[in-house]
Protein backbone atom coordinates (compact mmCIF):
# COMPACT_ATOMS: atom_id res chain seq x y z
CA UNK A 1 0.00 0.00 0.00
CA UNK A 2 3.01 2.29 -0.45
CA UNK A 3 1.54 5.54 -2.18
CA UNK A 4 2.73 5.82 -5.88
CA UNK A 5 3.91 9.08 -7.44
CA UNK A 6 0.85 11.47 -7.88
CA UNK A 7 -1.47 10.50 -5.24
CA UNK A 8 -2.78 12.89 -3.10
CA UNK A 9 -2.23 13.62 0.43
CA UNK A 10 -5.93 13.39 2.09
CA UNK A 11 -5.53 13.08 5.60
CA UNK A 12 -1.91 13.54 8.02
CA UNK A 13 -0.42 11.38 10.44
CA UNK A 14 -2.91 12.86 13.33
CA UNK A 15 -5.92 12.46 11.58
CA UNK A 16 -4.89 8.97 11.24
CA UNK A 17 -3.69 8.29 14.41
CA UNK A 18 -7.08 9.00 16.40
CA UNK A 19 -8.73 8.13 13.75
CA UNK A 20 -7.20 4.08 14.39
CA UNK A 21 -7.16 5.01 18.30
CA UNK A 22 -11.22 5.59 18.24
CA UNK A 23 -12.06 2.84 15.70
CA UNK A 24 -10.08 0.06 17.74
CA UNK A 25 -11.90 1.33 20.71
CA UNK A 26 -14.98 1.53 19.32
CA UNK A 27 -14.90 -1.88 17.66
CA UNK A 28 -13.83 -3.39 21.32
CA UNK A 29 -17.03 -1.33 22.84
CA UNK A 30 -19.15 -2.67 20.35
CA UNK A 31 -17.77 -6.22 21.08
CA UNK A 32 -17.70 -6.17 24.30
CA UNK A 33 -20.88 -4.16 24.83
CA UNK A 34 -22.66 -6.99 22.59
CA UNK A 35 -21.23 -9.41 25.20
CA UNK A 36 -23.42 -7.96 27.77
CA UNK A 37 -26.65 -7.20 25.91
CA UNK A 38 -27.07 -10.97 24.73
CA UNK A 39 -26.79 -13.94 26.60
CA UNK A 40 -26.18 -15.77 23.57
CA UNK A 41 -22.85 -13.66 23.46
CA UNK A 42 -22.09 -13.83 26.72
CA UNK A 43 -19.24 -16.50 25.37
CA UNK A 44 -17.31 -13.17 24.16
CA UNK A 45 -16.44 -13.30 27.78
CA UNK A 46 -14.85 -16.36 28.20
CA UNK A 47 -11.32 -15.48 26.38
CA UNK A 48 -11.06 -12.93 28.88
CA UNK A 49 -11.87 -15.45 31.58
CA UNK A 50 -15.48 -14.53 32.39
CA UNK A 51 -18.19 -11.83 31.89
CA UNK A 52 -16.89 -9.58 34.77
CA UNK A 53 -12.87 -8.96 33.04
CA UNK A 54 -15.61 -8.42 30.09
CA UNK A 55 -17.17 -5.66 31.77
CA UNK A 56 -13.74 -4.31 33.55
CA UNK A 57 -12.38 -4.04 29.89
CA UNK A 58 -15.57 -2.40 28.08
CA UNK A 59 -15.49 -0.01 31.18
CA UNK A 60 -11.99 1.03 30.62
CA UNK A 61 -11.50 1.30 26.84
CA UNK A 62 -14.49 3.26 27.36
CA UNK A 63 -12.11 5.15 28.77
CA UNK A 64 -9.84 5.41 26.08
CA UNK A 65 -12.33 5.61 23.70
CA UNK A 66 -12.97 9.46 25.49
CA UNK A 67 -10.45 11.56 24.56
CA UNK A 68 -10.18 9.60 21.06
CA UNK A 69 -13.72 11.08 20.18
CA UNK A 70 -13.03 14.54 21.78
CA UNK A 71 -10.03 14.94 19.30
CA UNK A 72 -12.09 13.58 16.32
CA UNK A 73 -14.53 15.70 17.18
CA UNK A 74 -11.91 18.64 17.30
CA UNK A 75 -10.51 17.39 14.42
CA UNK A 76 -13.31 16.53 12.01
CA UNK A 77 -16.15 19.42 12.59
CA UNK A 78 -15.69 21.68 10.35
CA UNK A 79 -15.67 19.28 7.20
CA UNK A 80 -17.74 16.78 8.29
CA UNK A 81 -20.10 18.76 11.36
CA UNK A 82 -21.76 20.82 8.87
CA UNK A 83 -24.09 20.29 5.96
CA UNK A 84 -23.64 22.72 3.28
CA UNK A 85 -27.15 23.97 1.96
CA UNK A 86 -28.43 23.74 -0.85
CA UNK A 87 -25.66 21.01 -2.60
CA UNK A 88 -26.07 19.05 0.60
CA UNK A 89 -29.71 18.09 0.66
CA UNK A 90 -29.37 17.97 -3.60
CA UNK A 91 -26.83 14.82 -2.77
CA UNK A 92 -29.19 13.24 -0.21
CA UNK A 93 -32.16 13.33 -2.97
CA UNK A 94 -30.27 11.36 -5.10
CA UNK A 95 -28.45 9.24 -2.16
CA UNK A 96 -25.45 10.43 -4.12
CA UNK A 97 -25.79 7.69 -6.81
CA UNK A 98 -25.21 4.89 -4.18
CA UNK A 99 -28.27 3.28 -4.43
CA UNK A 100 -29.85 3.82 -8.01
CA UNK A 101 -27.65 4.88 -11.27
CA UNK A 102 -27.52 8.59 -11.20
CA UNK A 103 -25.71 10.31 -14.37
CA UNK A 104 -25.07 13.73 -12.46
CA UNK A 105 -24.09 13.35 -8.70
CA UNK A 106 -23.90 16.80 -6.83
CA UNK A 107 -20.34 17.86 -6.00
CA UNK A 108 -19.46 17.36 -2.66
CA UNK A 109 -16.08 18.98 -0.44
CA UNK A 110 -14.03 16.17 1.71
CA UNK A 111 -17.03 14.78 3.02
CA UNK A 112 -20.25 13.97 1.39
CA UNK A 113 -23.68 13.97 3.50
CA UNK A 114 -23.37 9.80 4.38
CA UNK A 115 -20.12 11.06 6.06
CA UNK A 116 -21.58 14.03 7.24
CA UNK A 117 -24.39 11.92 9.07
CA UNK A 118 -22.05 9.28 10.15
CA UNK A 119 -19.79 11.79 12.05
CA UNK A 120 -22.67 13.83 14.10
CA UNK A 121 -24.02 10.49 14.81
CA UNK A 122 -20.79 9.20 16.35
CA UNK A 123 -19.86 12.70 17.77
CA UNK A 124 -23.28 12.95 19.31
CA UNK A 125 -24.25 9.42 20.40
CA UNK A 126 -20.40 9.23 21.52
CA UNK A 127 -20.87 11.85 23.79
CA UNK A 128 -23.63 9.96 25.03
CA UNK A 129 -22.78 6.68 25.28
CA UNK A 130 -19.41 8.46 27.61
CA UNK A 131 -21.54 9.99 29.95
CA UNK A 132 -24.06 7.42 30.19
CA UNK A 133 -21.65 5.05 30.45
CA UNK A 134 -20.05 6.57 33.29
CA UNK A 135 -22.88 6.96 35.21
CA UNK A 136 -23.53 3.21 34.94
CA UNK A 137 -20.40 2.08 36.23
CA UNK A 138 -20.90 4.25 39.55
CA UNK A 139 -24.99 3.60 39.33
CA UNK A 140 -25.11 3.64 43.54
CA UNK A 141 -23.69 7.26 43.49
CA UNK A 142 -26.83 9.01 41.60
CA UNK A 143 -30.70 8.50 42.39
CA UNK A 144 -31.78 5.69 40.58
CA UNK A 145 -34.42 7.61 38.73
CA UNK A 146 -31.76 9.36 36.88
CA UNK A 147 -29.73 6.82 36.34
CA UNK A 148 -32.56 4.59 35.03
CA UNK A 149 -32.64 6.43 31.85
CA UNK A 150 -29.19 5.90 31.41
CA UNK A 151 -29.27 2.23 30.73
CA UNK A 152 -32.02 2.70 27.42
CA UNK A 153 -29.71 5.61 26.31
CA UNK A 154 -26.70 3.87 25.93
CA UNK A 155 -28.81 1.29 24.38
CA UNK A 156 -29.86 3.42 21.76
CA UNK A 157 -26.22 4.97 20.86
CA UNK A 158 -25.51 1.40 20.59
CA UNK A 159 -28.46 0.89 18.20
CA UNK A 160 -27.04 3.99 16.16
CA UNK A 161 -23.59 3.41 16.40
CA UNK A 162 -23.39 -0.19 15.70
CA UNK A 163 -25.08 -0.33 12.22
CA UNK A 164 -23.45 2.96 11.07
CA UNK A 165 -20.15 1.63 11.85
CA UNK A 166 -21.15 -1.15 9.92
CA UNK A 167 -22.04 0.73 7.02
CA UNK A 168 -18.89 2.69 7.52
CA UNK A 169 -16.45 -0.22 7.45
CA UNK A 170 -18.34 -1.62 4.17
CA UNK A 171 -17.59 1.36 2.20
CA UNK A 172 -14.48 2.23 3.29
CA UNK A 173 -13.21 -1.07 1.88
CA UNK A 174 -14.85 -3.05 -0.92
CA UNK A 175 -18.10 -0.56 -1.32
CA UNK A 176 -15.66 2.13 -2.26
CA UNK A 177 -12.18 0.68 -3.87
CA UNK A 178 -9.41 2.83 -2.85
CA UNK A 179 -10.76 4.57 0.45
CA UNK A 180 -8.78 2.25 2.85
CA UNK A 181 -5.22 3.74 1.36
CA UNK A 182 -6.51 7.45 2.88
CA UNK A 183 -6.58 6.47 6.19
CA UNK A 184 -3.40 3.76 5.97
CA UNK A 185 -0.68 5.83 3.69
CA UNK A 186 -2.90 9.17 3.65
CA UNK A 187 -2.54 9.22 -0.04
CA UNK A 188 -5.44 8.88 -2.79
CA UNK A 189 -5.27 8.61 -6.44
CA UNK A 190 -6.17 11.45 -8.07
CA UNK A 191 -9.18 10.00 -9.91
CA UNK A 192 -10.21 8.54 -6.59
CA UNK A 193 -10.12 12.25 -5.10
CA UNK A 194 -12.46 13.41 -8.01
CA UNK A 195 -14.92 10.91 -7.12
CA UNK A 196 -15.28 11.37 -3.98
CA UNK A 197 -14.70 14.63 -3.22
CA UNK A 198 -14.11 17.00 -6.17
CA UNK A 199 -15.35 20.46 -4.54
CA UNK A 200 -12.12 19.56 -1.94
CA UNK A 201 -10.00 18.60 -5.20
CA UNK A 202 -10.69 22.14 -6.60
CA UNK A 203 -10.47 24.27 -3.60
CA UNK A 204 -7.13 22.72 -2.83
CA UNK A 205 -5.94 22.94 -6.31
CA UNK A 206 -6.81 26.34 -6.23
CA UNK A 207 -5.12 27.59 -3.36
CA UNK A 208 -2.26 25.55 -4.22
CA UNK A 209 -1.87 23.62 -0.72
CA UNK A 210 -2.63 20.25 -2.88
CA UNK A 211 0.64 17.85 -1.48
CA UNK A 212 1.22 14.83 -4.29
CA UNK A 213 3.07 12.27 -3.50
CA UNK A 214 6.32 12.58 -5.38
CA UNK A 215 6.81 16.53 -5.73
CA UNK A 216 7.41 18.74 -3.77
CA UNK A 217 5.08 21.28 -2.22
CA UNK A 218 5.93 24.15 -3.88
CA UNK A 219 5.18 22.57 -7.46
CA UNK A 220 1.72 21.72 -7.26
CA UNK A 221 0.83 25.03 -6.33
CA UNK A 222 0.22 27.51 -9.00
CA UNK A 223 -1.44 30.72 -7.54
CA UNK B 1 -43.93 -28.59 38.17
CA UNK B 2 -46.45 -26.26 40.05
CA UNK B 3 -45.88 -22.52 40.35
CA UNK B 4 -45.41 -21.59 44.15
CA UNK B 5 -46.48 -19.21 46.11
CA UNK B 6 -45.64 -17.42 49.85
CA UNK B 7 -48.82 -16.08 51.30
CA UNK B 8 -48.05 -13.59 53.59
CA UNK B 9 -50.92 -12.28 56.01
CA UNK B 10 -50.49 -9.18 57.68
CA UNK B 11 -53.67 -9.47 60.07
CA UNK B 12 -51.90 -12.54 61.52
CA UNK B 13 -48.24 -11.17 62.23
CA UNK B 14 -47.05 -9.85 65.61
CA UNK B 15 -43.65 -9.16 64.25
CA UNK B 16 -41.76 -11.40 66.38
CA UNK B 17 -39.57 -11.62 63.29
CA UNK B 18 -38.89 -15.25 64.09
CA UNK B 19 -39.01 -15.11 59.91
CA UNK B 20 -36.27 -12.40 59.84
CA UNK B 21 -33.79 -14.61 62.00
CA UNK B 22 -35.15 -17.91 60.62
CA UNK B 23 -33.24 -16.65 57.21
CA UNK B 24 -30.69 -15.22 58.43
CA UNK B 25 -30.14 -18.70 59.90
CA UNK B 26 -30.81 -20.87 56.71
CA UNK B 27 -28.96 -18.73 54.54
CA UNK B 28 -25.80 -18.00 57.05
CA UNK B 29 -26.20 -14.30 56.92
CA UNK B 30 -24.01 -12.76 59.73
CA UNK B 31 -25.66 -9.76 61.96
CA UNK B 32 -24.11 -6.56 61.03
CA UNK B 33 -23.91 -3.46 63.67
CA UNK B 34 -26.90 -2.11 63.77
CA UNK B 35 -28.20 1.38 65.32
CA UNK B 36 -31.63 2.76 67.47
CA UNK B 37 -33.26 4.78 64.70
CA UNK B 38 -36.43 5.71 66.91
CA UNK B 39 -38.34 2.65 65.88
CA UNK B 40 -38.56 -1.46 66.65
CA UNK B 41 -37.71 -2.06 63.22
CA UNK B 42 -34.33 -3.48 62.75
CA UNK B 43 -31.90 -3.42 60.66
CA UNK B 44 -33.74 -0.12 59.36
CA UNK B 45 -33.50 -1.80 55.66
CA UNK B 46 -32.56 -4.19 53.42
CA UNK B 47 -28.96 -5.10 53.69
CA UNK B 48 -26.43 -7.48 51.49
CA UNK B 49 -26.83 -9.38 54.42
CA UNK B 50 -30.36 -8.88 55.46
CA UNK B 51 -32.59 -10.10 52.67
CA UNK B 52 -35.96 -10.14 54.39
CA UNK B 53 -36.99 -7.88 57.45
CA UNK B 54 -40.38 -6.68 59.08
CA UNK B 55 -40.93 -3.22 58.63
CA UNK B 56 -42.25 -1.65 61.67
CA UNK B 57 -44.84 1.15 61.06
CA UNK B 58 -46.85 3.51 63.73
CA UNK B 59 -50.49 4.56 62.13
CA UNK B 60 -52.41 7.06 64.06
CA UNK B 61 -55.63 6.78 63.52
CA UNK B 62 -57.32 9.55 63.98
CA UNK B 63 -58.74 9.87 67.38
CA UNK B 64 -55.32 9.42 69.49
CA UNK B 65 -54.97 5.92 68.94
CA UNK B 66 -51.99 4.09 67.48
CA UNK B 67 -52.02 1.20 65.57
CA UNK B 68 -48.73 -0.72 64.60
CA UNK B 69 -48.14 -1.95 61.19
CA UNK B 70 -45.92 -4.72 60.47
CA UNK B 71 -44.74 -6.04 56.15
CA UNK B 72 -42.73 -8.72 55.65
CA UNK B 73 -40.30 -6.68 53.03
CA UNK B 74 -38.40 -9.28 50.91
CA UNK B 75 -38.10 -9.90 46.98
CA UNK B 76 -41.39 -10.63 45.82
CA UNK B 77 -40.26 -13.18 42.96
CA UNK B 78 -42.42 -11.23 40.40
CA UNK B 79 -43.58 -13.49 36.89
CA UNK B 80 -42.93 -10.74 34.49
CA UNK B 81 -39.04 -9.50 36.66
CA UNK B 82 -37.30 -6.64 35.61
CA UNK B 83 -34.33 -7.76 37.50
CA UNK B 84 -34.01 -10.80 35.31
CA UNK B 85 -34.83 -8.85 32.05
CA UNK B 86 -31.79 -6.93 32.37
CA UNK B 87 -29.58 -9.07 34.02
CA UNK B 88 -26.81 -9.50 31.79
CA UNK B 89 -24.98 -12.45 32.62
CA UNK B 90 -28.07 -14.59 33.37
CA UNK B 91 -27.12 -14.81 37.43
CA UNK B 92 -30.54 -14.08 37.89
CA UNK B 93 -32.92 -16.91 36.52
CA UNK B 94 -36.70 -18.07 36.85
CA UNK B 95 -37.19 -21.30 38.76
CA UNK B 96 -39.80 -24.00 37.84
CA UNK B 97 -41.42 -22.78 40.81
CA UNK B 98 -41.69 -19.25 39.46
CA UNK B 99 -39.50 -17.48 42.01
CA UNK B 100 -36.58 -15.50 41.08
CA UNK B 101 -33.06 -17.01 42.20
CA UNK B 102 -29.48 -16.23 41.55
CA UNK B 103 -26.52 -17.81 40.50
CA UNK B 104 -24.31 -15.77 42.66
CA UNK B 105 -21.24 -17.31 40.61
CA UNK B 106 -22.48 -15.71 37.13
CA UNK B 107 -23.01 -11.97 39.21
CA UNK B 108 -20.62 -9.98 37.88
CA UNK B 109 -21.72 -7.29 40.50
CA UNK B 110 -23.23 -4.61 37.48
CA UNK B 111 -25.61 -3.46 39.74
CA UNK B 112 -28.14 -3.08 37.03
CA UNK B 113 -30.95 -5.03 38.53
CA UNK B 114 -30.77 -2.61 41.46
CA UNK B 115 -31.56 0.15 39.27
CA UNK B 116 -35.02 -1.81 37.78
CA UNK B 117 -36.20 -3.90 40.27
CA UNK B 118 -39.70 -1.55 40.95
CA UNK B 119 -39.70 -2.91 44.95
CA UNK B 120 -36.12 -1.97 45.70
CA UNK B 121 -35.00 -5.39 46.45
CA UNK B 122 -31.51 -6.38 45.55
CA UNK B 123 -28.77 -5.15 47.23
CA UNK B 124 -24.90 -4.62 46.65
CA UNK B 125 -22.43 -6.24 48.68
CA UNK B 126 -18.99 -4.45 47.42
CA UNK B 127 -16.95 -6.99 49.98
CA UNK B 128 -17.87 -9.87 47.22
CA UNK B 129 -18.74 -7.64 44.44
CA UNK B 130 -21.69 -9.62 43.51
CA UNK B 131 -25.66 -8.40 45.04
CA UNK B 132 -27.68 -10.57 47.29
CA UNK B 133 -31.68 -10.76 47.72
CA UNK B 134 -34.24 -13.41 48.95
CA UNK B 135 -34.11 -16.70 46.50
CA UNK B 136 -37.37 -18.07 48.16
CA UNK B 137 -35.23 -20.63 49.72
CA UNK B 138 -34.52 -22.23 46.56
CA UNK B 139 -32.26 -24.79 48.35
CA UNK B 140 -35.13 -25.83 50.39
CA UNK B 141 -38.09 -25.36 48.25
CA UNK B 142 -36.27 -27.55 45.72
CA UNK B 143 -36.07 -30.68 47.90
CA UNK B 144 -40.25 -30.40 48.83
CA UNK B 145 -39.51 -27.93 52.24
CA UNK B 146 -41.14 -24.96 52.71
CA UNK B 147 -38.83 -21.65 53.13
CA UNK B 148 -37.29 -21.13 56.32
CA UNK B 149 -39.26 -18.06 57.07
CA UNK B 150 -42.53 -20.06 56.57
CA UNK B 151 -41.61 -22.65 58.46
CA UNK B 152 -40.39 -20.44 61.77
CA UNK B 153 -43.81 -18.54 61.51
CA UNK B 154 -45.14 -19.11 65.08
CA UNK B 155 -48.70 -17.47 64.06
CA UNK B 156 -49.64 -18.99 60.60
CA UNK B 157 -48.97 -15.53 59.07
CA UNK B 158 -46.67 -17.03 56.60
CA UNK B 159 -47.80 -20.09 54.65
CA UNK B 160 -46.96 -21.64 51.22
CA UNK B 161 -48.40 -24.19 48.46
CA UNK B 162 -49.33 -24.00 44.88
CA UNK B 163 -49.32 -21.33 43.36
CA UNK B 164 -53.75 -21.01 42.53
CA UNK B 165 -54.48 -22.63 46.08
CA UNK B 166 -52.42 -19.63 47.39
CA UNK B 167 -54.08 -17.01 45.24
CA UNK B 168 -57.66 -18.85 46.56
CA UNK B 169 -56.56 -18.71 49.91
CA UNK B 170 -55.54 -14.73 50.14
CA UNK B 171 -58.38 -13.51 48.58
CA UNK B 172 -61.24 -15.59 50.98
CA UNK B 173 -59.12 -14.20 53.82
CA UNK B 174 -60.02 -10.96 52.64
CA UNK B 175 -63.16 -11.18 52.34
CA UNK B 176 -63.45 -12.06 55.64
CA UNK B 177 -61.21 -9.41 57.05
CA UNK B 178 -63.75 -7.04 55.13
CA UNK B 179 -62.83 -3.18 55.21
CA UNK B 180 -59.57 -2.11 53.39
CA UNK B 181 -58.26 -5.25 53.41
CA UNK B 182 -56.76 -6.34 50.13
CA UNK B 183 -54.45 -9.07 48.25
CA UNK B 184 -51.59 -7.63 47.02
CA UNK B 185 -49.20 -9.22 44.55
CA UNK B 186 -51.64 -11.11 41.61
CA UNK B 187 -52.64 -7.90 39.68
CA UNK B 188 -49.56 -6.40 38.40
CA UNK B 189 -46.04 -7.81 36.76
CA UNK B 190 -47.65 -10.58 35.28
CA UNK B 191 -48.68 -11.66 39.35
CA UNK B 192 -45.86 -11.86 42.35
CA UNK B 193 -44.78 -15.42 43.82
CA UNK B 194 -44.79 -13.92 47.62
CA UNK B 195 -48.39 -12.93 47.89
CA UNK B 196 -49.36 -10.16 50.31
CA UNK B 197 -53.04 -9.82 52.45
CA UNK B 198 -52.92 -6.32 53.56
CA UNK B 199 -55.34 -5.07 56.73
CA UNK B 200 -55.23 -1.28 54.95
CA UNK B 201 -54.65 -0.16 51.67
CA UNK B 202 -51.50 -0.48 50.10
CA UNK B 203 -50.64 3.40 49.74
CA UNK B 204 -50.87 3.62 53.76
CA UNK B 205 -47.60 1.15 53.75
CA UNK B 206 -44.12 2.60 53.89
CA UNK B 207 -41.97 1.89 50.89
CA UNK B 208 -44.47 -0.27 49.34
CA UNK B 209 -45.46 1.03 45.23
CA UNK B 210 -48.74 1.59 44.85
CA UNK B 211 -49.08 0.31 41.36
CA UNK B 212 -45.59 -1.15 40.90
CA UNK B 213 -44.73 -2.16 37.24
CA UNK B 214 -41.50 -3.26 35.25
CA UNK B 215 -39.81 0.52 34.62
CA UNK B 216 -40.47 2.15 31.17
CA UNK B 217 -36.58 2.30 30.82
CA UNK B 218 -36.31 -1.29 30.85
CA UNK B 219 -38.91 -1.91 28.11
CA UNK B 220 -37.41 0.67 25.85
CA UNK B 221 -34.34 -0.56 26.39
CA UNK B 222 -34.94 -5.00 26.88
CA UNK B 223 -37.89 -4.58 24.65
CA UNK B 224 -37.50 -2.17 21.92
CA UNK B 225 -33.60 -0.90 21.63
CA UNK B 226 -32.04 -4.82 22.28
CA UNK B 227 -34.34 -6.26 19.36
CA UNK B 228 -33.94 -3.30 16.80
CA UNK B 229 -29.91 -2.99 17.73
CA UNK B 230 -29.81 -6.75 16.03
CA UNK B 231 -32.33 -6.41 13.72
CA UNK B 232 -30.35 -2.78 12.20
CA UNK B 233 -27.26 -5.11 12.29
CA UNK B 234 -28.26 -7.79 11.14
CA UNK B 235 -30.72 -5.65 7.76
CA UNK B 236 -26.95 -3.44 7.22
CA UNK B 237 -24.89 -6.36 6.42
CA UNK B 238 -27.24 -8.12 4.56
CA UNK B 239 -27.89 -4.59 2.76
CA UNK B 240 -24.35 -3.93 2.26
CA UNK B 241 -23.71 -7.18 0.36
CA UNK B 242 -27.22 -7.28 -1.39
CA UNK B 243 -25.57 -3.59 -2.74
CA UNK B 244 -22.34 -4.99 -3.53
CA UNK B 245 -24.08 -8.13 -5.79
CA UNK B 246 -26.57 -5.68 -7.20
CA UNK B 247 -25.25 -2.37 -7.32
CA UNK B 248 -21.38 -2.97 -7.15
CA UNK B 249 -18.69 -1.09 -5.82
CA UNK B 250 -18.15 2.72 -6.89
CA UNK B 251 -15.67 2.78 -9.85
CA UNK B 252 -12.93 4.89 -8.71
CA UNK B 253 -10.54 4.00 -11.20
CA UNK B 254 -9.27 6.63 -13.49
CA UNK B 255 -7.09 6.89 -16.65
CA UNK B 256 -4.64 9.57 -14.61
CA UNK B 257 -1.17 7.99 -14.40
CA UNK B 258 -1.45 7.48 -10.23
CA UNK B 259 -4.23 4.68 -10.97
CA UNK B 260 -3.29 1.31 -10.03
CA UNK B 261 -7.20 0.58 -8.31
CA UNK B 262 -7.96 -2.90 -6.66
CA UNK B 263 -8.22 -4.32 -3.63
CA UNK B 264 -5.50 -3.73 -1.23
C1 LIG C 1 -19.00 3.36 21.17
C2 LIG C 1 -19.24 3.43 22.43
C3 LIG C 1 -19.96 2.38 23.24
C4 LIG C 1 -20.74 1.33 22.84
C5 LIG C 1 -21.12 0.94 21.44
C6 LIG C 1 -21.21 0.67 24.04
C7 LIG C 1 -22.05 -0.42 24.06
C8 LIG C 1 -22.56 -1.00 25.21
C9 LIG C 1 -23.51 -2.06 25.23
C10 LIG C 1 -24.14 -2.70 24.01
C11 LIG C 1 -23.75 -2.38 26.53
C12 LIG C 1 -24.66 -3.47 27.03
C13 LIG C 1 -25.98 -2.88 27.41
C14 LIG C 1 -26.98 -3.94 27.68
O1 LIG C 1 -26.76 -4.75 28.59
O2 LIG C 1 -28.01 -3.96 26.99
C15 LIG C 1 -22.96 -1.51 27.34
C16 LIG C 1 -22.93 -1.51 28.72
C17 LIG C 1 -22.18 -0.64 29.48
N1 LIG C 1 -21.30 0.32 29.02
FE1 LIG C 1 -21.00 0.79 27.10
N2 LIG C 1 -20.69 1.31 25.14
C18 LIG C 1 -19.93 2.36 24.69
C19 LIG C 1 -19.23 3.26 25.44
C20 LIG C 1 -19.13 3.22 26.82
C21 LIG C 1 -18.38 4.14 27.60
C22 LIG C 1 -17.59 5.32 27.03
C23 LIG C 1 -18.54 3.78 28.90
C24 LIG C 1 -17.93 4.48 30.11
C25 LIG C 1 -16.85 4.20 30.64
C26 LIG C 1 -19.39 2.61 28.95
C27 LIG C 1 -19.81 1.95 30.08
C28 LIG C 1 -20.75 0.94 30.11
C29 LIG C 1 -21.28 0.37 31.31
C30 LIG C 1 -20.93 0.79 32.73
C31 LIG C 1 -22.19 -0.62 30.91
C32 LIG C 1 -23.09 -1.48 31.80
C33 LIG C 1 -22.48 -2.77 32.08
C34 LIG C 1 -21.48 -2.57 33.15
O3 LIG C 1 -21.84 -2.37 34.31
O4 LIG C 1 -20.30 -2.62 32.82
N3 LIG C 1 -19.74 2.29 27.67
N4 LIG C 1 -22.23 -0.68 26.52
S1 LIG D 1 -39.02 -7.92 43.50
FE1 LIG D 1 -37.27 -7.06 42.39
S2 LIG D 1 -35.64 -8.55 42.77
FE2 LIG D 1 -37.58 -9.61 43.28
S3 LIG D 1 -38.21 -10.62 41.34
FE3 LIG D 1 -39.23 -8.61 41.36
S4 LIG D 1 -37.79 -7.30 40.21
FE4 LIG D 1 -36.64 -9.12 40.81
S1 LIG E 1 -25.54 -7.29 39.66
FE1 LIG E 1 -25.43 -9.50 39.26
S2 LIG E 1 -27.51 -10.24 39.43
FE2 LIG E 1 -27.66 -8.00 39.26
S3 LIG E 1 -27.94 -7.61 37.04
FE3 LIG E 1 -25.72 -7.54 37.43
S4 LIG E 1 -24.99 -9.63 37.05
FE4 LIG E 1 -27.22 -9.76 37.27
Amino acid sequence: MIPKKGMIKSTDAFERLVHWWLAITCIILILTGLGMMFHSFNFLGTPLGGLKNLKLVHNFTGLLFAPALFFAILIWWREAGVFKMPEDLEWIKVAGGYLWHVDDVPETGKYNPGQKAFFLAVAIFGILMVASGLIMWFPLSLPSGLVQWMYPLHALGMLVIFPFVLVHIYLGTIGVPGSARAIFTGYVTRSWAEKQCPGWLKEMEEEGRLEIYGEEKEEAAHG
Amino acid sequence: MAEKIKLYDTSKCTGCRACQLACKQWNALPAGQTYNAGTYQNPPDLQSNTWMLIRFQEMSNGNGDVKWLFRKDACMHCTDAACIKVCPSGALFRTKYGSVALDRDKCIGCKECISACPFDVPRYDPVTDKIAKCDLCFSRIDRGMEPACVKACPTGALSFGDKDEMIARAHARVKELGGDANVYGDQFVGGTHMLYVLTEKPDVYDELPERPRVPLTVIAWKDWFKPLTLLAAGGVLAGSFIHYLTHGPKDTSGDDQAGGEGGE
